[in-house]
């Protein structure tokens, strides 16, 4: 397997979350999105690593595994409160932030 | 005593009234405290003024009894402008005059202004002092930049009096019509100095100032101190507003605006004399406009009848009788006449003031018959008009006969002719205010008139002692001068006082009380009132409302609306941009991402395109 | 070591700092400290007077603190001619100040801070000899006047009006958030002018020193000069009222309480002056020779457009703020001479016009106090029987506006002509002089309208005289003014003593180049 193989996977992954992120009015699959799109750059973290032999790569996968957690976290909590004001997770009808 | 302890005496005394008065409110607003100060300080500026003169008579002519200075403004460390006092023939004779006149007046003004408020009253003598301080300090200037200090106080002093009686509207106008005119005239002064300065090198006018001056730079300095004098002595056009410098008490027009202060602007001409001189053109305008002022003042005083209004035009036409003379090339006349005329127009607005006290109204009419009430003041009034009218034998004679002499042999035809038939005008005129005043018909308030109390009728004794006899002193003054003078009644003062006792007896002939009915010159009420409101007047108040007003109108509105509108255009401009900006703002997040991707897209193209 | 400037500057800080410390109700007690505060400097600047060696002139009282060593910061204070007279305008407007703010009410804690850090940084800038800190002290001065007006300020209407009249819209002209927000804008741009200047200067000097004694000593290059004169002319001529960037000055001062009018007009604008004379000029010689012509030119329009523009006014404390405009362009007159004469007349005249307007602002305020907050002119009439004193202070501060001899503002306008007129620059004096006229015609106008005719009438029979401790500052500046117009050498020997030995090298470092 070369490395251009674990590339083109990770941009397909990337681009479907990118795809869901621009297309989904539905805040948990927005969500989703994000956490393909952090995933897919896991997956060249650790392609990199595995191909040049060095370690940096994968701890550094750890940590945005450990980040995206928190970052889910954050994110599935403001959805919650989204829910408990509107009944409804659609993001475009939450833009109370318009100018 | 020594001199410079007098002087200080003369000069100090009132200026220190003055500020005791301004320090202490509750002491001024007393009043009758307040008269008593200020004319004792008046009384021993005199004294000290007098022992100066005596002194200054004593001394060989040319010789200043007196020239102390000491630095006021510091220029790189060594002297710019000095101020101090310089005791001379010129100063000496100005000095006694003005001290003399303001004590007399001081003195009649606490009989005058007994009806009025303490506070009024305080007011009055504070500003009088003032004034007296002011004006002795301009006489005695060693140089021309105290001239001007001096000069402007007075100015200020005028505006204060003459705005006496403040809640008047016309008086309230009539001061600031008058510190306008003058300021504005003021302004030549001041152009003058800065001349005088950059071309002569100093204050002075001493031979070596107007040597480096040369004859352009003398008449360019002539000039503009004549544009001065033409407002401070109200020569045409800028008199305007002496008439209505009258507004102000009695005693403040024979003071300020009859004996001293406007004299001030022939007194700047005598006193730098050696820079007019230099200056030949400057003095043949002086000499046709002041025998132009002379003629023109004595017009509209002939249809007057407001007895201090004519007394003021007469005051304007008298001074252009100086300006004319000084015009000659000559000091003897012009300044003669200052003297003497000081002394007798003085005297006069005191007994009109002593009049008016008595009906309580300026117009002559109002006065007929005080004749039967109050002898003194008519009898004090009648010898002050003669003297005026130049009746042989009286000061005005001997002034105005040199006055005339002077112009008959300058050469100026038209000026000397003009002079003559003012000398015939103003016995006219005179007559006829004694005629109206006087033996006029009895009117409703002089039946109840009583005569001055004697605080009024003494100094008018004084001067009138002074218009009798002052003529004689001309041979005196001539010499502190350091001029030739002798007496010599020739033709021209043969027809000068024949054309004086034609007036009197037109007068006579007019406004006798028999005569009344058909007055021969009411025609020429209307054409005077036509030149005092008409002409110059309108001209002045339309340069104001609609030249000075305007313009104010439109920078103001200009700034407003134009330099701040664009002001505030420059903070408008961003709010509006704003305002546009702020609809990119969607609130829907899936726009932002797409702005987030665009923008990657946009770095990414750059740094490829741009490496 | 003499500390004495150190503790003219500290003083109103601490005071500041105490009046935090006190308990919000005891406004008796800020106010005594405010006092205390500004007395001090005050005492510390006639001390300083007494204390400079005229003999041996120069600056005297040199301190310097390091604060950033690595960049070359230092606090370096001291204090020459102009500074001695200058602290002596600050102590007496800001202690007289503290008095005409007496009867305040509205949190008067933290109007009394901010007044006494205000009066602090023009303390500091008088005696600044760092650049840095010269700037920093400006700052400080200027930033407080924000809150000053925008919180005790007053609003009023301006008529919607003009080309620009749509921008009445989006902006509340007239209102006191308006007029805090103008001033401080149009100041910031002028800072951030003066300071691209600044750092232009520090760089090319490249003696990692803002001390301005060995800036002067620098010649910089002449690209530099030209481009960089106009930025600090612009930027402390903002506040310095230069035409066409003196705008926020009627606003400003229409909308200020009194006291903080008193303090703008009286000292504040005289930083931006001072900051021309003494960075702008003095540390650019050759850039301020090549454009002395529209300096000056500029200063000439000041004159007389701020009179003629204060002809129209019928608000009284615009009336006054147009005066300032028009006194302020003599100020600029005098300095762009570039002649001993002009700089003496400049300085003096920023001395005497001080004093002059934070009377007439005193003035202002007490009438402004007494007839319900209007100040619109053609309302009043007959005051002078009510308020006799006032009207006496009136006059003196008028007669001192139009340059009467005997009052201080005629010293400082002689010496501008003079200064004009031996530089050959005939306009400037005759432009300078006829404003000076017109001068006499608006602002005796004005007094004539309030004091004299006749009344007043019913609306305002309840109004009084000054009392109490608004006499104070009438008496201290209407005597100021008599004392150093009668008297003027009492200040203007200071003044001469710095102008003379700066302005040779200023001229003559000039003349190398242009021979």
């Amino acid at each position: 397997m070369t490395l251009a193989a674990y590339l083109i996977v990770a941009a397909a992954v990337f681009c479907c979350g990118l795809y869901g992120v621009l297309t989904r009015r539905n805040a948990i699959g927005m969500l989703i999105g994000v956490e393909l799109m952090a995933n897919a750059g896991n997956i060249n973290l650790i392609a990199f690593s595995r191909f040049l032999g060095q370690v940096d790569g994968q701890v550094f996968t750890l940590f945005a595994i450990a980040l995206t957690v928190a970052e889910v976290v954050v994110g599935l909590a403001l959805v919650l409160l989204l829910y408990r004001s509107r009944k409804n997770i659609d993001v475009v009808q939450a833009s109370e932030m318009k100018g | 005593m020594s001199t410079s302890l007098l002087i200080l005496l003369t000069l100090f005394t009132p200026v220190g009234a003055a500020l005791t008065l301004g320090l202490l409110p509750n002491f001024r607003r007393a009043g009758r405290p307040a008269e008593y100060l200020s004319v004792a300080a008046a009384f021993v500026s005199l004294i000290a003024a007098t022992v100066l003169f005596i002194r200054q008579q004593l001394v060989s002519d040319a010789t200043p009894l007196l020239d102390t200075h000491i630095r006021w403004l510091s220029h790189n460390g060594k002297s710019l402008v000095e101020v101090g006092a310089t005791i001379d023939g010129i100063s000496a004779p100005m000095l006694l005059v003005v001290a003399l006149v303001a004590f007399c007046v001081q003195l009649y003004s606490m009989g005058y202004l007994a009806g009025e408020s303490g506070d009024a009253r305080g007011r009055y003598f504070t500003y009088q002092s003032l004034f007296i301080f002011a004006m002795e300090a301009m006489v005695v200037a060693p140089n021309a930049f105290q001239v001007f200090m001096g000069w402007e106080l007075v100015g200020m002093c005028s505006y204060l009096l003459i705005g006496h009686y403040y809640q008047k509207p016309s008086a309230a106008r009539a001061s600031l019509k008058a510190f306008w005119v003058t300021k504005f005239a003021d302004m030549g002064l001041l152009f003058g100095l800065l001349v005088l300065f950059t071309v002569g090198g100093s204050f002075g006018w001493d031979s070596t100032t107007v040597t480096s001056l040369g004859s352009s730079g003398a008449t360019a300095v002539a000039a503009l101190f004549l544009l001065a004098v033409v407002g401070k002595s109200a020569q045409f056009p800028l008199h305007i507003w002496l008439p209505d410098a009258m507004e102000g008490p009695t005693p403040v027009s024979a003071l300020l605006h009859a004996a001293t202060m406007v004299a001030a602007g022939v007194y700047l001409i005598v006193r730098t004399y050696p820079i007019f001189a230099a200056a030949p053109d400057v003095l043949t305008v002086m000499a046709y406009l002041g025998a132009f002022t002379a003629f023109f003042a004595a017009c509209v005083a002939m249809v007057q009848t407001d007895i201090k209004k004519l007394l003021a035009y007469s005051t304007c036409s008298q001074l252009g009788y100086m300006v004319a003379a000084l015009g000659t090339g000559s000091l003897m006349g012009g300044y003669f006449h200052l003297s003497t005329h000081a002394c007798f127009k003085a005297l006069l607005f005191l007994a009109a003031g002593s009049f008016i006290h008595a009906v309580h109204s300026n117009e002559m009419e109002n006065m007929g018959g005080l004749w039967a009430k109050m002898k003194l003041s008519a009898i004090l009034f009648i010898i002050g008009s003669l003297a005026l009218a130049g009746l042989p034998g009286l000061s005005g004679f001997f002034s105005k006969e040199v006055i005339l002499e002077e112009l008959s042999h300058s050469g100026h035809a038209l000026p000397f002719v003009a002079c003559m038939l003012t000398a015939g005008m103003t016995a006219f005129y005179m007559t006829k205010a004694c005629l109206l005043a006087i033996f006029g018909p009895p009117s409703e308030g002089a039946r109840h008139a009583h005569e001055s109390p004697k605080t009024m009728l003494l100094p008018m004794g004084i001067l009138a002692a002074l218009s009798l006899v002052a003529g004689f002193g001309g041979t005196m003054l001539a010499q502190m001068y350091g001029v030739e003078y002798a007496f010599h009644f020739g033709t021209t003062g043969i027809i000068a006082t024949a054309l004086g006792f034609a007036g009197i007896g037109l007068a006579l002939f007019a406004y006798l009380p028999s005569r009344r009915a058909n007055n021969p010159f009411g025609a020429l009420t209307s054409v005077g009132s036509f030149i005092r409101y008409g002409a110059v007047d309108r001209t002045a108040a339309f340069a104001y409302r609609n030249g000075l007003c305007k313009i104010g109108a439109a920078i103001g509105w200009f700034d407003r609306y134009v330099v701040d509108g664009v002001m505030n255009l420059t903070g408008w401009l961003p709010l509006v941009a704003a305002q546009r900006l702020r609809r990119i703002q969607t609130g829907v997040v899936t726009d932002y991402v797409y702005g987030v991707i665009v923008g990657l897209i946009v770095l990414i193209a750059m740094g490829t395109v741009f490496k | 070591m003499n500390h004495l400037l150190e503790i003219i500057i500290a003083a109103p800080f601490v005071a500041a700092l105490v009046i935090l410390a006190l308990p919000s109700e005891q406004t008796m007690n800020m106010r005594i400290v405010a006092l205390l505060g500004a007395g001090v400097s005050l005492v510390g600047s006639v001390v300083v007077a007494f204390q400079y060696d005229m003999g041996v002139g120069g600056v005297q009282m040199l301190n310097s603190y390091p604060i950033v060593p690595s960049l070359g910061i230092n606090l370096t204070l001291g204090v020459d001619g102009w500074g001695v007279s200058l602290l002596l305008l600050t102590g007496l407007i800001i202690f007289t100040g503290v008095f005409a703010s007496w009867t305040l009410t509205d949190r008067v804690k933290e109007f009394h801070v901010f007044l006494l850090v205000l009066v602090a940084g023009v303390f500091g800038v008088f005696v600044s000899l760092d650049l840095f800190i010269f700037f920093l002290f400006y700052e400080i001065a200027v930033l407080p006047m924000y809150l000053l007006i925008g919180i005790w300020g007053s609003s009023h209407k301006v008529a919607e009006a003009g080309p620009f009249r749509f921008v009445w819209r989006m902006l509340d002209i007239g209102g006191k958030e308006y007029a805090a927000m103008k001033l401080t804008l149009m100041l910031l741009v002028g800072s951030a002018l003066i300071i691209a200047a600044m750092i232009a200067m520090y760089l090319e000097a490249n003696l990692t020193s803002f001390d301005m004694l060995r800036l002067e000593n620098v010649t910089f290059s002449h690209s530099l000069q030209f481009w960089a004169f106009p930025f600090l002319w612009i930027g402390f001529g903002t506040l310095g009222g230069v035409w066409p960037f003196h705008t926020w000055s009627p606003d400003g001062h229409a909308s200020a309480p009194t006291a903080v009018s008193m303090l703008h007009a009286g000292v504040l604008m005289k930083l931006g002056a001072f900051g021309v004379i003494r960075v702008g000029m003095m540390l650019l010689p050759e850039g301020a020779q090549e454009w002395v012509w529209l300096v000056g030119g500029i200063a000439a329009i000041n004159v007389i457009y701020g009179a003629l523009g204060a002809l129209w006014q019928k608000d009284l404390k615009y009336v006054v703020a147009y005066s300032s405009v028009s006194h302020m362009g003599l100020v600029m007159l005098g300095a762009a001479t570039l002649s001993v004469a002009g700089w003496n007349g400049a300085i003096y005249q920023m001395f005497a016009h001080g004093l002059m307007t934070g009377l007439l602002f005193a003035l202002v305020g007490i009438v402004y106090d007494r007839a319900d907050h209007t100040r619109h002119i053609p309302d009043f009439g007959g005051f002078g029987r009510k308020m006799p004193g006032v009207a006496v202070f009136f006059t003196i501060a008028c007669l001192s506006s139009l340059g009467m001899p005997g009052f201080a503002g005629f010293v400082a306008e002689w010496l501008v002509f003079l200064g004009a007129w031996t530089g050959q620059q005939f306009w400037w004096a005759m432009i300078g002089i006829v404003g000076a006229w017109v001068t006499a015609i608006y602002i005796l106008r004005v007094s004539k309208n309030i004091f004299w005719g006749p009344g007043p009438s019913d609306r305002w029979k309840n109004i009084s005289d000054a009392r109490g401790q608004e006499w104070f500052p009438l008496w201290v500046l209407g005597g100021g003014l008599i004392v150093f117009g009668i008297w003027p050498n009492l200040i203007l020997d200071f003044i001469d003593l710095a102008t003379s030995t700066y302005l040779p090298s200023v001229t003559s470092l000039a003349m190398e180049v242009h021979p």
